[in-house]
């Protein structure tokens, strides 16, 4: 277990570190990965309409990427389950180190910074259990591990940091095993869910869906002042039937489940790939419908947009900003999605906000 | 640091693809939908006269024959207000279209009468497996020409015929110009040749694998448990027939996709036809037995083949393969 001396000690030692900041690397928007024309993968900052300012190769495809909250850092997760996240100097458009997960863990997926950027916080899985770990590595040390504590469930898969530090983890309730890939080890049994956690005092709330939603899967997380949402992918024997994608959630009360029309709720397939908060609206996407739905606060359905292999979604400084699998970046107005650039490559699953300082 | 300037050139486009979408549209979308919006036009025509089952069925059938035609075209006009599930909601895995076929039958919900109303109801309540509940199930079927049913059923046919000319005139009027010139038609629907390509592919593989998967894939369900009774349009006795329609269908968009050179994939779809042709099963009742189930796995390895066939052959020559993302599941 890792101490509260060791984040001391890494806040203090991240004085020395070089003190660059994104402007120096064009201060991007955005964070995304993408499949490109040749096959190869590369790293991309984006302009918040979408235009390219840095590309950096990576060895493989990615899932998502953590930015740093004010140095030219990025951390690129392999898909899992991988065991290696790389940590990306986006100046100098190297990387600048490899993370391994230590022995019996693999990496899940999704990674965040806290304290100030001080201290990684990676979602693991302990191999050997299948218990969810929220590993943590100090920048200062060179992402130095330094610790982990339990995520409070099987899977986690998304995290983010709220303010004070309080972790918010998707525990998917889905056990794997690296020997069988993503083979699902326990879908009669999995009870997903969400799980507020501090690195010093552990779980502080866990939020749990009614019984006939345990197939339901929850992944990925956004928020927005003390609104969480999160976005889930269904199992079976909920594939195919319209349960809800979305659910919205507020410390210490009731998730509110939202949910759209018979047809538009089967559109999304029984699966939603990213999910942001924007004002006064939540949009979740489906790859798989080609479907993004936009939901009020409330968890009232608003509308939704057509657009193939639609996946990544992020709030950027001028609303939300979505990609696809066919190299489109995409504004979500009020009325439209509306295209600003295409490139020839295929974006990757998600779409990242990078700080603005 | 690498500065890049804001790429907006196009993959350069094989040049097959432009020849393969055109030949798509002509050959196989545009008759198709022509020929849905004239079979369910007939279904309509017929039911004003007499809506009553015996008189419905033949019309029915041939509606149902149309859909199979276009039922793949997963992208724009069939994906309007939910049409594609308002005419053909399957798979209904929580039994909702014989929920809603009965609660409008215990209501006499008055929406029956009304077009408009009727199109505001439960998709599973419209379309092709709301009427054969109607047209086949033994204790529905026997109702008059005054019964509720028969209003019930006309309205249906009505709606179909409706959706049917919809989705024919959104393609001919300006979907098909939308991905043969993209970006010029003042709609961002496709933006340039490469998407309007990659939809149509999409179409071909997910359409194939939806036959191996849940066409065939349902009523097989498990070794230790099959399940025939979950074979699609089984009430009407169509659960192969719409396999080998659908079949077809594909092959047919594969041509036009494929532009003719396409030798692999045309005889994977040949095997796959053959052996849906000579399956002694028209209901998949078999998928209970060893034998019935060994059949239908065959068959399913040949669709499967035909979609592989289609992505090594086809997807390359065009420039495009299946959705990055669709298919990532994480």
């Amino acid at each position: 277990m890792t101490t509260r001396r060791a984040f001391l000690a890494s806040l203090a030692a991240s004085a020395v570190w070089p003190s660059a900041s994104w402007a120096e690397a064009g201060s991007p928007a955005f964070l995304a990965a993408a499949r490109e024309a040749d096959g190869g993968y590369a790293l991309f900052g984006l302009s918040e309409r979408g235009a390219d300012i840095f590309r950096i190769p990576l060895p493989d495809r990615g899932h998502a990427a953590a930015a740093h909250p004010s140095h030219p850092e990025a951390v690129a997760f392999a898909r899992r389950p991988g065991n290696f996240a790389l940590v990306i100097d986006c100046l100098r458009g190297r990387v600048a180190h490899r993370l391994t997960a230590p022995r019996g863990r693999h990496f899940y997926g999704h990674g965040v910074f806290i304290e100030g950027g001080a201290l990684l916080v990676t979602t693991e899985n302990e191999i050997e259990t299948g218990r969810g770990l929220i590993g943590l590595w100090s920048r200062a040390e060179g992402y130095a591990r330094v610790g982990e504590i339990a995520s409070g469930g099987i899977g986690p898969h998304d995290l983010l940091a709220l303010p004070g530090d309080l972790l918010a983890v998707a525990n998917g309730g889905i056990r794997t095993h690296p020997d069988s890939g993503r083979e699902k080890l326990n879908i009669d049994t999995m009870r997903p869910n969400l799980s507020y956690l501090t690195v010093s005092g552990g779980i502080a709330e866990r939020v749990e869906l009614a019984p006939d939603m345990r197939h339901a899967s929850i992944r990925h997380l956004a928020a927005q002042d003390d609104l969480v949402a999160f976005a889930m992918q269904l199992q079976e024997p909920l594939a195919g039937v319209a349960v809800p994608l979305l659910g919205l959630h507020r410390r210490g009360a009731a998730p509110v489940l939202c949910q759209a029309g018979l047809a538009d709720q089967l559109a999304m397939e029984g699966y939603a790939g990213s999910v942001a908060i924007e004002g006064g609206r939540v949009g979740i996407t489906s790859p798989r419908g080609g479907r993004l739905q936009l939901f009020d606060l409330d968890g009232a359905h608003r509308q939704s947009f057509r657009r193939m292999d639609i996946c990544g979604l992020a709030t950027g400084p001028r609303g939300l900003v979505a990609t696809d699998g066919l190299g489109g970046v995409l504004e979500v107005g009020e009325r439209t999605l509306h295209p600003v650039t295409t490139a020839p490559r295929a974006w990757d699953n998600h779409l990242v906000r990078v700080p603005a300082i | 640091m690498r500065l890049f300037p804001v790429l907006t050139l196009l993959l350069a486009l094989a040049p097959a693809a432009q020849a393969g979408i055109d030949a798509a549209l002509d050959r196989h979308v545009l008759p198709r939908t022509a020929a849905f919006a004239g079979a369910t036009g007939a279904l309509a025509a017929t039911a004003e006269d007499d809506c009553t089952a015996a008189a419905l069925r033949l019309e029915y059938q041939a509606a149902f024959d149309a859909w199979m035609g276009i039922a793949h075209l997963r992208l724009g006009p069939l994906e309007e207000n939910g049409r594609a599930l308002a005419i053909g909601f399957w798979p209904d895995k929580r039994g909702m279209v014989g929920d809603a076929v009965a609660r409008l039958l215990a209501a006499r919900d008055p929406a029956v009468g009304n077009p408009d109303d009727f199109a505001g109801v439960s998709v599973a309540a419209r379309g092709l497996f709301a009427l054969e509940r109607l047209l086949y199930e033994p204790d529905l079927s026997d109702y008059g020409p005054d019964a509720y049913a028969c209003v019930f059923s006309r309205a249906i046919a009505r709606d179909l015929a409706r959706m049917g000319t919809a989705i024919a005139r959104e393609w001919s009027g300006g979907f098909a110009e939308a991905m043969r010139r993209p970006g010029k038609t003042g709609e961002a629907i496709f933006l340039n040749r490469r998407e309007a390509a990659q939809a149509l592919f999409t179409a071909l593989v997910t359409g194939l694998e939806f036959n191996a998967d849940q066409r065939l894939g349902r009523p097989m369900g498990s070794i230790d448990r099959p399940r025939p009774e979950r074979a699609e349009a089984r009430r009407s006795g169509r659960p192969l027939r719409n396999v080998i329609l659908s079949l077809e269908a594909l092959h047919e968009l594969g041509q036009g996709l494929g532009d003719g050179a396409m030798p692999e994939t045309d005889a994977a779809f040949a095997t796959a036809l053959e052996t849906a042709r000579e399956l002694d099963d028209p209901l998949f009742a078999d998928a209970g037995t060893p034998s019935g189930r060994l059949k239908l796995e065959i068959l399913q390895q040949r669709i499967e083949a035909a979609a592989d066939a289609a992505r090594r052959e086809i997807g390359p020559a065009l420039g495009v393969s299946a959705g990055f993302n669709a298919t990532d599941g994480d």
